[in-house]
């Protein structure tokens, strides 16, 4: 029998395993619901900032019967608070969001803090994973969670100037996203270092809907690339890109995409994205909406759908809601369970 | 002589609009009312125009959200020089609506193409910004006799916050106020119906198409 860890990495590399896992990474793709806090004790919006919190309330998710991974952070606001926004630690029920942006414009870039990896959040995250080594005995996948470069240029100043600014002021927007990218390299290379298995990289504010194809990939994919590039000597396990939206504009871009997985959000349809995304594992793409407000039955239908239609990696869309039940989660670690092998026929 | 030089300007407001040329959209702004034309027509005609040129664009996947955000810049630019040469009743009898993004949600692009759309057709917009509690919306939807509330939202975790908004406009017996307008990726016709809002908006361009009609409904009913 493989272990959690071992599925999921022959998974990413694409060869046959015993049967789909089930994961949720965390980061921007929450992992974490209201009984999982309380059954272990580690609440929100507390967890967010301790380091054994924050990883008592990883591993439990895992512990409960849900997804079959660790990940952390629990948030998409680390980054952006270590280069200086102001950040509300929401509630039990809400997640972190940006409050205050330090810069008004990309030409400003320069005032921007570098991250660092000794203090605040990015060191409780670092703590987190060390952590969430020893609990894994090296069997449950621990996913490190980076914000994509444009979400957090995006979480940095406004983002209707931001956007505009992509296409009015070309060089110092480059400049920008240099100096985030490089950031970002740098934190996940540490997270990889303190433990994590797996780098996932969500980039909401980076999608085709938003950008189109041309910022796409001139905005979008070199710098996403430039992490999935720079960290390759330290993943043991492999990389995901989740990207928002729907994805029908910007297959050809997607296909420049340098990570094992591409994750996306329940608009796009599984069968299509694996007809035209053929070099990399399809993960995804159960509603959260229906995770939260479903039957159990009818979370298990979405699942054996999306499993049907070629998804290598049963996750949820996007981030699932705090209020989600564990009894739908497990329903959907079940039905990844009973399916059976994946990738033999390939 | 008169008339086709404003047909001229006219165009070339559309099409500053279109080409996110703000230099364009206030040269010909200016020129326009130098010559006493109407400003009203301005707006209508040559800015309104253009903003529905590009969300045609917008929505043949031409344009995309900066482009539509720049054309709004040379729109706005534009609108701030034509504005203040509107006749007293024309300013007068504009439609007023409160817009927002609901709380727990950040995410405000969407919000802000309809607002776009709107101001461009003519409606006057409060905007609340976003991560707005529902009373906010009652009370400032009250204080200025708004006809319209527009909800807006992202994420399915904080959809439920429409039907809070719509919820409190019952509990304070002023429902039949207001006509309320849902949008935002994860809603549906049906999420808005099973709420009990009045119109749902796929997008920023059905937006001014549905909020029209919704008041004109609504006015109806208030007479």
């Amino acid at each position: 029998m493989l272990t959690p860890k071992e599925r999921l990495k022959l998974s990413l590399k694409r060869m046959p395993v015993d049967r789909a896992p089930c994961i949720c990474p965390g980061g921007m793709m929450n992992m974490i619901v209201e009984e999982v806090m309380d059954l272990t004790g580690c609440p929100w919006p507390e967890a967010h900032s301790n380091p054994e919190l924050l990883a008592g309330l990883s591993a439990g998710m895992y512990q409960c019967g849900g997804f079959e991974n660790y990940g952390v952070p629990l948030c998409m606001t680390v980054e952006a608070e270590a280069m200086g926004a102001r950040v509300g630690m929401g509630t039990k029920i809400n997640e972190p969001k940006v409050t205050g942006y330090p810069i008004t414009s990309v030409t400003e870039w320069r005032k921007l803090k570098p991250l660092d990896l000794a203090q605040g959040r990015v060191k409780v995250v670092l703590e987190a994973i060390k952590i969430l080594k020893s609990k894994s005995s090296g069997v449950v996948p621990i996913i490190g969670n980076l914000v994509g470069p444009v979400s957090l240029a995006a979480s940095l100043m406004e983002p209707t100037v931001y956007y505009k600014e992509l296409c009015k002021n070309n060089r110092e927007s480059h400049e920008l996203m240099g100096f985030v990218t490089a950031n970002l390299i740098r934190f996940g290379r540490a997270q990889l270092q303190a433990g994590a298995d797996v780098l996932a990289i969500a980039d909401p504010g980076g999608t085709g809907e938003i950008l189109g194809p041309k910022m796409f990939r001139e905005y979008a994919v070199p710098y996403l690339n430039q992490i999935i590039e720079a960290v390759q000597d330290l993943v043991s396990v492999g990389t995901i890109i989740h990207i928002c939206g729907r994805l029908k504009s910007i297959y050809p871009e997607l296909n420049l995409l340098r990570s094992d997985a591409v994750s996306f959000d329940s608009i796009s349809s599984v069968k299509q994205v694996a007809e035209k995304i053929r070099n990399k594992a399809v993960m995804g793409n159960v509603s959260t909406y229906a995770l939260e407000r479903g039957t159990k039955e009818r979370v298990k239908l979405l699942a054996q759908n999306c499993l049907h239609k070629g998804a290598a990696i049963l996750a949820p869309a996007c981030g699932i809601g705090p209020r989600t039940s564990l009894a739908n989660i497990r329903a959907m670690v079940e039905t990844a369970q009973e399916f059976g092998p994946f990738g033999h026929n390939l | 002589m008169g008339d086709s030089l404003k047909q001229k300007l006219l165009l070339t407001l559309s099409d500053a609009v279109v080409e996110m040329d703000e230099d364009k959209s206030v040269a010909a702004a200016q020129e326009y009312i130098e010559n006493g034309f109407d400003a009203y027509e301005g707006i209508e005609q040559g800015l309104a125009h253009g903003m529905n040129r590009a969300s045609r664009l917008y929505a043949e996947e031409q344009y995309f959200v900066p482009e539509l955000l720049l054309c709004s810049d040379a729109m706005y630019a534009a609108l701030d020089i034509l504005k203040p040469c509107l006749k007293k009743a024309e300013s007068a009898a504009k439609k007023r609506v409160v817009i927002g993004v609901v709380q727990g949600d950040t995410h405000d692009i969407g919000k802000n193409l309809v607002k776009i759309m709107l101001e461009t057709a003519g409606f006057d917009i409060i905007d609340l910004g976003r991560d707005v509690a529902p009373a906010d919306f009652v009370e400032k939807a009250k204080e200025i006799d708004a006809q319209l509330i527009a909800l807006s939202t992202l994420m399915t975790t904080t959809m439920d916050e429409m039907k809070e908004v719509i919820d409190l406009l019952k509990k304070e017996k002023i429902r039949d106020q207001f006509k309320v307008l849902v949008g935002g990726g994860p809603v549906s016709g049906g999420y808005a119906k099973s709420i009990g809002a009045d119109g749902y908006a796929p997008n920023a361009a059905e937006a001014t198409k549905i909020a029209k009609e919704l008041i004109a409904k609504g006015c109806r009913n208030r007479n």
